[in-house]
């Protein structure tokens, strides 16, 4: 791939609200027109993006895997045939792609889900082998997923779980354990955030919760766990107009300069709530198109059909 | 009877752990046995059965679930059939309990006489004591007609008994006016809290008799006129089954006093009742054999129309003693009466205890039982609900924890006769020793009078070491066609996706499986009314756990 195809392609990402998060990638960049569609293949990012980082101060670096392939835990059965993706710093990445394409699985991976087995590839995590990790050190380092259909834990209260996972992670920081009492003036304010009352903390773990309240409960805890890489998987699913928008609301007001998000969704309408920076789609375990909300559009009007034609 | 058709579903399970299996099943999921096609039976009395008996070794860090779920809904008459070679055996377990001996059995010989030589308490009044001796009379009559419960008894399969036939059973004679306990200790804290207290089968103390209507005490505290207004009436009378039960007989014979709690008709009482069952003498310990000191304590609960009632049941006693509790409890509940019924067995752990629940519930009544047994080495707890009438409503939930040579038994029978009735019943049972055993047999009976009945049976039992073995009998009998029953059971490890759960929030494996360990229990602590006895049995389960190596030692209370 020359510069030339690299440089347009990467004008393509400079949308205007890009330029907004990250100017001195404009500032080179001068991204005055878009092309009307243009795709690339991810691997292309992947090079603007250590040519960008070469040339000036361009975000950190937060996620960055290549090739990484994975099979369903003691059998042969691929799910992901070399995904590569980087995320960097006050990105936001939405993964898009028809049922079974591997969405899901990807992210499950990220985290260590023992129902999947790492083949191949490496991803690395703020510099660090994510692989070589426990689930459990995976969240303390600052990555976090929440669940598509997280599961009940009859017996144990919810703020007995935020408060554990919580202070898991500090003790794994060095930092003082959270009181009782301390924690709860800690979450309250993440709590109203969420338009969400204290008496759910009363409740057990996802016990009885609508599927609203659970998709909103896995939101509270990465408020209370803080994490630099948030892993959306589904958030939308299940979600009536009103809690879509107080997830999303809550999302954005997590957003930081030194935090990123990868969503995975279906529709469109998650995205006009949450930006994103780029849009990926899966295919048969493989991100095999990457651009911008745009293409959430074209994906939204003609289906899976009309981009595979397209490219 | 002659054109009912009868669909009995029932699952037995024996399930134990032992290590290093090759991978039977798949590491997650359901092993679900279909219920084949429904076909419809001629208008005869059939019986069907939908079940197997299940023999497994398993590795322990493997999952197996076994649910069986019948629903019988609408008009359709719908009948499940699949092969089983326990079905006969199964339908008839109840009455195997009680076929006549084919001569005296010795030792029940011995024990009774033993047992009808104890005086009553000297305060009862000659109408007292003629209440209790006509319940002695007919006891005593059972219980020569009723043989020692062996394992070829199917109800007692899985109990093994033989052990307390072998040692010396004496009844206890001489009891203590003064427990010793620290009512402080049971969150009873001054006279104005309701207590009653029994010592060894015998009534030492309790909060004034009369408050507010209620009545809680002795049958020696109560006049001639309501002992033969409500005790006569109604004691042993709950269930037919309560005279023909062996252990149920025994306790007539040797009871000596009776504790009654009578709520009168609308009165709905706002802080619970609590009664503490206390053991403080052991058998003799010089002696070849070992030695048991029997008691057998008695309660008589009758509740009135409208009225509501908390009781709190707990049964403790001296830690390395050698006793038996053979407790009796009967609970009379009139129209729209409810009772909310805790009970915590937190016996010694050389002891034995048995215990018999017997519920006759009326009209638009409610009970709801939550149970936790903890100690004791042998613990038979049987229960008997009946319903007298249509519109009620029965809970159980009961957590069973067995650890190093303890068997943990729980035997209920809920029979529904009546339209649109309400069961629903959650047992769970942790078993974290190899040579710890626990035993579940849950029957529903659905009479052909009970149409539109909900009733659910749920049984998860959780082993935690090699060879640590649960035996479960979730079974239906339902002869109506116009009712929803569901009855399952899963016999497991943790289910992993809970572990991965807390894993992805950063909380480690150890610390994930200890929470969730103490929380399976705790779904049924968490039922219990009163905070106080929620607080100590959770506190007792944990350090139970935790003396069992079955937890990390570092996990606090929650």
């Amino acid at each position: 791939m020359d510069a030339m195809v690299c440089l347009r392609a990467a004008s393509a990402y400079s949308s205007p609200r890009l330029a907004l998060k990250s100017p001195t990638a404009t500032s080179i960049l001068h991204a005055s027109k878009r092309p009307a569609f243009l795709c690339i293949r991810n691997v292309a990012a992947i090079e603007i993006g250590q040519e960008m980082s070469s040339r000036n101060d361009s975000p950190k670096v937060l996620l960055k895997v290549e090739g990484l392939t994975a099979v369903v835990a003691g059998t042969d059965t691929e799910i992901l045939r070399g995904m590569n993706l980087t995320i960097r710093e006050g990105e936001v990445h939405a993964i898009m792609g028809k049922n079974g394409s591997g969405k899901s699985t990807f992210s499950k991976v990220l985290v260590g889900h023992p129902d999947y087995e790492v083949t191949g590839g490496t991803a690395v995590f703020k510099g660090e082998d994510l692989f070589e990790k426990e689930p459990e050190e995976r969240s303390h380092a600052g990555l976090f997923m929440s669940f598509q259909s997280p599961v009940e834990v009859p017996g144990v209260s919810n703020m007995d779980f935020l408060r554990m996972s919580c202070n898991a992670r500090r003790a794994a920081q060095g930092l003082p354990e959270l009181g009782p009492l301390e924690f709860y003036g800690f979450l309250s304010p993440k709590l109203s955030a969420l338009n969400m009352s204290p008496t759910f903390l009363d409740r057990n773990v996802n016990e009885g919760f609508s599927g609203g309240e659970k998709k909103r409960n896995e939101i509270l805890q990465l408020a209370v766990l803080e994490a630099d890489l948030a892993i959306l998987d589904e958030i939308d699913s299940g979600l009536d107009v009103d809690a879509l928008r107080d997830v999303a609301n809550a999302v954005n007001g997590l957003r930081k300069s030194t935090n990123a998000v990868l969503m995975i969704t279906h529709y469109q309408r998650l995205l006009d709530y949450i930006k994103p920076t780029f849009v990926h789609i899966m295919e048969k375990g493989q991100i095999v198109k990457t651009g911008d909300a745009l293409l959430a559009k074209q994906l939204e009007a003609g289906g899976y059909e009309a981009l595979s034609a397209g490219s | 009877m002659a054109a009912a058709s009868i669909a009995t579903s029932s699952l037995q399970v024996s399930c134990s752990t032992i290590a290093a299996e090759s991978k039977l099943l798949p590491r997650r999921g359901f092993c679900l046995f279909a219920p084949g096609k429904s076909i419809s039976l001629p208008p005869t009395l059939a019986t069907s059965s939908l079940g197997s008996i299940i023999g497994m070794q398993r590795h322990p860090n493997l999952q197996i679930s076994i649910y069986i779920d019948v629903k019988i809904h609408g008009s359709a008459r719908k009948n499940f059939w699949v092969k089983n070679s326990a079905t006969a055996a199964e339908i008839s377990s109840s009455k195997q309990q009680n076929v006549p001996s084919f001569g005296p059995d010795d030792f029940v010989f011995d024990l009774a006489e033993k047992l009808e030589e104890l005086d009553y308490v000297s305060a009862l009044s000659a109408t007292g004591k003629e209440a209790l001796s006509h319940l002695r009379e007919h006891s005593a009559e059972t219980t020569l007609s009723l043989q020692w419960p062996t394992n070829k008894v199917e109800a007692y399969r899985f109990t093994d008994l033989r052990f307390l036939r072998n040692s010396n059973v004496e009844p206890v004679r001489q009891c203590p006016q003064d427990t010793g306990i620290e009512l402080a200790d049971f969150g009873i804290r001054s006279n104005a809290d309701i207590h009653l207290v029994f010592a060894d089968g015998v009534i030492s103390s309790s909060s004034s008799n009369w408050k507010d209507g209620v009545f809680v005490g002795s049958i020696a505290a109560l006049s001639d006129d309501h002992i033969e207004e409500f005790v006569i009436k109604k004691l042993g009378k709950s269930a037919e089954w309560i005279n023909t039960d062996f252990f149920a007989s025994l306790n007539g014979i040797g009871v000596r006093e009776l504790g009654v709690v009578i709520v009168p008709e609308g009165v709905k009482m706002q802080s619970p009742l609590h009664i503490i069952y206390h053991s403080s003498e052991g058998g003799s310990k010089d002696g070849e054999k070992q030695s048991y000191a029997l008691s057998c304590p008695r309660l008589l609960v009758l509740v009135g129309k409208e009225a509501e009632v908390t009781i709190i049941e707990e049964f403790v006693g001296e830690k390395g003693e050698f006793y038996w509790s053979n407790a009796v409890g009967e609970f009379f509940i009139e129209e729209h009466g409810r009772i909310c019924h805790n009970y915590v067995q937190n016996q010694a752990r050389e002891a034995v205890h048995i215990k018999q629940t017997c519920v006759a519930q009326k009209q638009c009544s409610s009970y709801e039982l939550v149970e936790a047994a903890i100690g004791s080495k042998l613990n038979r707890h049987n229960i008997h609900i009946q319903q007298l009438g249509p519109d009620t409503s029965t809970k159980m939930s009961s957590f069973l924890l067995a650890g190093q040579r303890q068997l943990q038994d729980l035997h209920s029978r809920l029979i529904l006769s009546h339209p649109r009735g309400f069961a629903r019943q959650l047992h769970k049972c942790i078993v974290m020793h190899s040579s710890g055993h626990g035993v579940f047999d849950g029957n529903v009976k659905v009479n052909r009078y009970a149409q539109q009945t909900d009733a659910g049976q749920l049984s998860r039992s959780l082993l935690l070491a090699p060879r640590a073995t649960v035996s479960v009998k979730p079974n239906l009998q339902i002869i109506a066609d116009d009712v929803k029953c569901s009855h399952g059971a899963a016999i497991s490890d943790l289910e992993e996706e809970q572990i991965f759960y807390f894993q992805a929030r950063g909380i480690d494996p150890q610390t994930a499986r200890s929470t969730l360990v103490f929380s399976f229990g705790a779904e049924i602590l968490q039922q219990f009314k009163n905070k106080n006895l929620q607080q100590r049995a959770e506190k007792t389960v944990m350090e139970f756990l935790q003396s069992e190596g079955a937890i990390k030692t570092s996990i606090q209370e929650a």
